[in-house]
């Protein structure tokens, strides 16, 4: 990869950065009065609502056929893959589920699965697709297909990660890993799942071995936290215990701080993807901000669940 | 007359215009791409980000200027080309090879810098002069190795 690669997109996503939140526009948002104070201070400090997909569209202008970026939206592609298989074994309109933006063609997605044309579908979902309606048909058990496919996007992400090279997005899927995979072995555990659900659940990366974290899960919470302590990430453990906000915040931080890492970069597909995670958790908050004030939280709790800022 | 002597002069010129040359071209459109990146967000900062384009552009007129003295000193241009030696003809060559080399990768250098500097503008316009500054310093070498050419050309003794 030349070292001067998307000069003319990273220029063009810098001039867009200015234009991310702020802290004092977060705080101006938090401290407003009426709703429609709110409303308009958003569309005055954010602008024009742009949608994830047409953030995407524009990234996707900017760099076309960038594998690295694509790594990104491999969760959205299995999650649409997920609700398809479902709304198609429950005779629905699939299209209401699926998120965007995707690496997919959704409209035809349904037809794939219904004629099991899986070599329709990206390399890194085939053997997961055939797979996972084998299963749903065999055993009818929803839950245990999800978990399979989605420790199977964590896996996708994991190796493409690995085969672009990109140390950048190795580390992404790492955390992304990580952190899914601590909270879906401490609901396994609080549900008293069995050993092979857990094996099935939880995917398991080079920061978290996944057989130690399926047997800690497996001997239940305390054990499941006295091992993360043994790890890089008792802190997540501790937060877990404490309040799965904070958990989840801390996750979509670790995300944050990581992504920063490419803010001072001036060429390579690093900051274009940073600023597609700096874009996700801008709307996050702006989400969460509207959730909060229509439910009347108080300051305090609205602050303390404001994701960490890109800029 | 030695003609080998004259080719070699001239081939030495030819480097310093090609070599240099290409240096800024590639600084110059690496910029303009990341130019181009910025007005297209906002086409209000144009006149910005072309100082940033224009300055690698320099090591191509190093390399032009080299070019043109070369020749009129050994009298290619103005019609009456000098008797060169093999030997004078080789340090003709030598003389040009500062510029040439020196203005093909600083003007690679300087592009990076450059385009590096137009993100500066892009989010920080009021702090574009910085990012001039450090593409600016690039600069130095390239004047460096124009005066070294220079000055060879013109004490290389002929005749």
């Amino acid at each position: 990869m030349s070292s001067t690669e998307y000069a003319s997109a990273v220029a063009a996503v810098k001039a867009m950065e200015s234009s991310l939140l702020t802290h004092s526009d977060i705080e101006q948002l938090i401290n407003a009065g009426s709703a429609s104070d709110f409303s308009a201070l958003i569309s005055s400090k954010a602008g024009e609502e742009q949608t994830l997909a047409q953030i995407w569209d524009m990234l996707s202008e900017f760099a076309p056929g960038c594998r690295e970026l694509e790594i990104l939206l491999y969760r959205n592609d299995f999650h649409n893959f997920k609700a398809a298989l479902k709304a198609l074994l429950s005779n629905r309109d699939a299209s209401q589920y699926y998120i965007e933006p995707t690496n997919l063609d959704l409209s035809i997605l349904t037809e794939v699965i219904s004629s099991k044309s899986y070599d329709d579908l990206p390399e890194y979902m085939r053997d997961t697709a055939a797979e996972a309606y084998e299963l749903l048909t065999e055993t009818l058990d929803g839950q245990l297909s999800d978990t399979l496919i989605d420790a199977a996007a964590l896996r996708a992400m994991q190796n493409a990660a690995e085969k672009t090279g990109s140390s950048f997005m190795v580390r992404y899927a790492q955390l992304t890993t990580v952190c899914a995979d601590i909270k879906t072995a401490y609901r396994c555990s609080l549900m008293g799942k069995s050993r092979s659900f857990l094996e099935t659940a939880v995917c398991g990366s080079s920061e978290l071995d996944k057989e130690s974290l399926v047997r800690a899960a497996q001997s239940g919470t305390d054990a499941l936290f006295t091992f993360l302590d043994s790890t890089a990430y008792g802190d997540l453990g501790t937060l877990l215990k404490e309040s799965p906000a904070q958990f989840e915040k801390r996750c979509d931080d670790m995300i944050m701080e990581h992504a920063e890492s490419a803010r001072l970069q001036a060429f390579g597909f690093e900051p274009l993807a940073a600023y597609f995670i700096a874009k996700e958790a801008e709307i996050k908050n702006i989400r969460i901000l509207t959730v909060c004030r229509e439910y009347g939280a108080d300051r305090e709790t609205i602050t303390e669940r404001m994701r960490k800022l890109y800029v | 007359m030695n003609s080998l002597g004259l080719a070699l002069a001239i081939i030495g010129a030819a480097c310093a215009a090609l070599f240099a040359g290409i240096g800024s071209a590639k600084g110059v459109g690496l910029v303009g791409e990341a130019a181009a990146g910025v007005v297209s967000v906002d086409p209000n900062k144009f006149s910005k980000v072309l100082i940033l384009q224009l300055l690698p552009g320099t090591q191509g007129l190093y390399g032009l200027l080299t070019a043109i003295l070369l020749l009129t000193r050994i009298g290619v241009i103005g019609g009456s080309a000098q008797a060169l030696t093999t030997a004078q003809g080789l340090m003709y060559l030598g003389a040009c090879l500062p510029i040439a080399i020196v203005g093909l990768f600083s003007g690679i250098a300087q592009g990076k810098a450059a385009a590096a500097g137009v993100g500066i503008v892009a989010k920080k316009p009021d702090h574009s002069g910085k990012g001039i500054i450090m593409a600016a310093m690039v600069e130095t070498y390239a004047i460096l190795a124009l005066l070294i050419s220079i000055l060879l050309i013109y004490n290389i003794q002929i005749g």
